[in-house]
């Protein structure tokens, strides 16, 4: 009798060369145990010595552990799911892991046809990146990331590098996948997209008494943690909501007050919605409580935040690079393989310290060696310029 | 640095490696009973159990000017939440207690963070992103210059990256590392193939002016055999030696090995080696074939044959081998595919066009190959599932195995990004003894 194949669900990797040379890495269930299987000495009554553990890790391997084995094509096979649990803790044991450990679970990645909707959406159709975040529900960061992977993986294929194809289809199958759905209404989020940086400053247990007849708002609570002074009575009625802040505040971040003096002045804390990535989406749900029965205005209004957005973060973008390049001056000779940029520097006592020798000082000075020459000086790179 | 990191039965760490020792001792761990142990026994074992996993190829000096007391989470906002209240409504104080909110906020587990420095590191990340299959593997992948950070070579595991640093590791690296070992019969196999090779060039040094008089002749005409012939001469001479043959020559074979492939592979990108198409071809067929022959047979026990049946079938090659070629008109197309020409599939059902088209992109990817250092056509390594997953700070592209580090590891609400194998339930307690 042929040798009995346990049955697997296909995967995409494998279909078309499924040969004999798989056949044989494929468990055959009824194993005889290790011991015997390895046993090489024909001759000798004695069994070849082999620790406790390793005889139990090969039978585990050999039977509960033989599912472990391949992976499964479309869902998670993780150790967890095959070790008794006790207790209820563990919710969905097809996302940890690590049975021992609830806190991490493994979270879905972007399908390839998402990554490729998504560099559609923004190289193509020129959709801002915020506007795909939002329909999505994937991070900023990631977008951006996510097209640039994409836009080198269209350059490698020009290019006619090679590629890991059957190795991104495996993990695509083996790790649990975001894709994109066929009713844009049932689009599943990513992941969440308002996530707000816990300040460390909020850290700090405080006891602030207020009275109770004051209304005592998110603003007010920032300015407690950074120990600012309370707001004078004008400014606090035009600046104590934080609807008010989060509208202004992105536009114009260097009216944020400071406090303390020269070296140690910070910023006052600000409310959540100016620091979340999405503070649009509040006004969004404003207007929509405000207006229920107009979502023709709701639109035109949210589309012209939008708008309004986007020209200041282009404007400020433009006003950093300026500044950058002010301070820099770029030379380009002929017949020069290199282009010099030149950066002034003043020899001042802010610059070079109080004796012209301060570490941070611009240059090579006389008795001061450079960092590469003292000791316990990192040598590794500390950044890599793109 | 020296490797200590064995896989060690009766230790039973728990490494950042998906071998099969590994995946046992994860099994088999259970966060030790700690009633009857003095505090500096508890720590003992939790720094040991901690470090094997997170930073053993990390000095402790290293280690201490990493760490980090302040641990970097967030908390997710409802903008519906924030768009309905100020906080005065908190801050007052009034009724609280009365709502029933049943639900509890969920604790951010911090005490998970404590590593969280450890995962900038240029190796750690390479371990995240699935492209090799230890740390210490992603270390020797650094070192030996297989890996770019923003497209210079980085040969420093230890840089730490910063947020926005895309890291690349060379896809043939990250084959060998994640893909199925070679069996010593294919091991052999390919050792024989190299020798074949080195034993033909010495002998025949004219080769090269053969292949100029071929040139000539037309693609089209010439049998398939003989086309491979001339792939795999014009290869060899090519591989043969820089100074032997001048710029010019070089570039015509190279130019006449391009316009072979393109008659034999459909697509011009497609990175398919010849000599190994008939192989694949013949393979293919086989299936094919059992998957035409199977319902026939059992057509009364199950009207609609699943795929794992169809493996089953194929698996069992005695049976396949007797019968003779069913499905002509499938290994036509086949056969027009493979050499660039309009696939007539007039003939063929649809099950089995799919079949074909599916087959025919597979093949141009991941051919056979015994030059690979792995086992090919490339299947993913044994128990790798076990240890698949990418966390969320790493945005990462597996066809050209590129990854951004897009931030650093956060916690939240109920949930840490970095993945320490034990979670501690409750503070370690002294016991009375000490």
């Amino acid at each position: 009798m042929a040798p009995r194949i346990q049955s697997r669900r296909v995967s995409s990797t494998l279909l078309p060369y499924l040969g004999p040379s798989l056949s044989t890495s494929i468990p055959s269930l009824p194993s005889l145990p290790s011991v015997f299987s390895t046993f090489s000495r024909s001759f000798s009554a004695t069994a070849p010595s082999q620790s406790k553990l390793r005889r139990e890790m090969f039978e585990w391997l050999d039977g509960p552990g033989s599912e472990l084995k391949h992976h499964k094509p479309n869902r998670t096979n993780y150790v967890s799911q095959y070790r008794k649990m006790i207790g209820k803790e563990y919710r969905d044991l097809k996302q940890y892991p690590f049975p021992e450990n609830p806190t991490f679970i493994s979270q879905s990645i972007l399908s390839l046809p998402l990554q490729n909707e998504i560099y559609k959406r923004v190289v193509e159709e020129k959709q801002t990146v915020r506007e795909v975040s939002v329909t999505f529900g994937v991070d900023m960061r990631r977008i951006a990331a996510v097209v640039r992977l994409v836009e080198l993986e269209k350059r490698q294929r020009s290019q006619g590098k090679p590629l890991a194809l059957p190795y991104a289809r495996a993990i695509h199958e083996m790790v649990p996948t975001t894709g994109i759905a066929r009713n844009p209404d049932q689009q599943k989020m990513h992941e969440s997209i308002n996530d707000l940086p816990m300040h460390p400053l909020t850290g700090a247990q405080m006891f602030y008494p207020v009275p109770e007849s004051r209304s005592f708002t998110r603003v007010d609570a920032g300015r407690v943690f950074s120990g600012a002074p309370a707001q004078e009575h004008k400014i606090a009625e035009k600046w104590s909501s934080p609807h008010h802040v989060a509208e202004r505040v992105p536009k114009r971040p260097h009216l944020i007050e400071l406090v303390g003096k020269g070296d140690n002045a910070r910023q006052v804390l600000q409310p959540a919605d100016a620091r979340i990535p999405h503070p649009q989406l509040i006004a969004l749900e404003r207007d929509l409580a405000k207006y229920p029965d107009e979502p023709l205005l709701v639109e035109q209004r949210h589309q012209d935040r939008l708008r309004d957005q986007a020209e200041a973060e282009q404007k400020q973008r433009e006003a950093a690079q300026a500044r950058r390049e002010r301070k820099i001056t770029s030379v380009s000779p002929q017949e020069s393989r290199f282009d010099y940029r030149i950066k002034e520097v003043a020899f001042t006592t802010q610059t070079t310290g109080r004796d012209g020798r301060a570490p941070w000082a611009p240059g090579r000075r006389y008795g001061v060696p450079s960092d590469d020459r003292k000791r316990g000086m990192r040598k590794v790179p500390t950044r890599v310029e793109a | 640095m020296r490797n200590r990191a064995s896989n060690s039965l009766s230790r039973g760490k728990i490494r950042q490696s998906w071998s099969k020792y590994n995946l046992f001792n994860l099994h088999r761990y259970r966060v030790p009973f700690n009633h009857n142990r003095s505090f500096f026994q508890q720590k003992w074992t939790a720094k040991a159990t901690a470090r094997a996993y997170h930073g053993e190829q990390v000095r402790e000096s290293q280690w201490k000017r990493m760490f980090s007391h302040r641990i970097r989470s967030v908390i997710p906002m409802n903008p519906l939440h924030l768009a309905a209240d100020d906080g005065s409504r908190a801050s007052a104080g009034r009724g609280s207690g009365l709502e029933g909110d049943a639900k509890q906020p969920q604790i951010t587990p911090y005490t998970q963070m404590a590593f969280a420095p450890l995962e900038r590191r240029l190796d750690v990340a390479i371990f995240r992103a699935m492209f090799a299959s230890s740390a210490r593997q992603a270390r020797q992948f650094v070192i030996h210059g297989a890996v770019t950070v923003n497209g210079q070579k980085m040969r420093h595991p230890s840089y730490l990256l910063n947020p926005g640093d895309l890291f690349q590791v060379d896809p043939e690296r990250v084959m060998f590392a994640t893909g199925a070992p070679k069996n010593k019969y294919e091991r052999r196999e390919s050792r024989q193939l190299k020798q074949k090779d080195a034993a033909e060039e010495t002998v025949n040094p004219e080769a090269e002016e053969k292949v100029g008089k071929v040139e000539k002749a037309d693609a089209k005409e010439s049998s398939r055999d003989n086309l491979q012939a001339l792939v795999v001469q014009a290869k060899s001479i090519l591989s043969r030696g820089k100074n032997q043959l001048p710029a010019k020559r070089k570039q015509e074979l190279r130019g006449f090995q391009k316009a072979v492939r393109r008659v034999l592979s459909r697509s011009d990108r497609s990175t398919i080696l010849t000599d190994s198409l008939e192989a694949q071809f013949s393979e293919l067929t086989l299936l094919l074939k059992t998957k035409q022959a199977e319902p026939k047979d059992s057509k009364a026990e199950k009207p609609v044959p699943r795929p794992s049946e169809v493996e089953e079938n194929e698996a069992v090659p005695g049976e396949v081998e007797e019968e003779p070629f069913a499905s002509d008109k499938l290994s036509e197309a086949f056969q027009q595919a493979a050499q660039g020409e309009e696939v007539d599939s007039s003939g063929l059902t649809k099950h089995e066009t799919f079949a074909l088209k599916r087959a025919l992109a597979q093949m141009h990817d991941n051919p056979l190959d015994s030059t690979k250092p792995y086992a090919t056509p490339w299947q993913p390594r044994e128990y790798m599932s076990a240890f698949a997953f990418i966390p969320r700070y790493l945005e990462v592209n597996q066809n050209i195995c590129a990854a951004v580090y897009l931030r650093h590891p956060v916690a939240r609400p109920g949930l840490a990004e970095v993945p320490p194998p034990l979670a501690t339930r409750s503070a370690p307690r002294p016991t009375a003894g000490t």
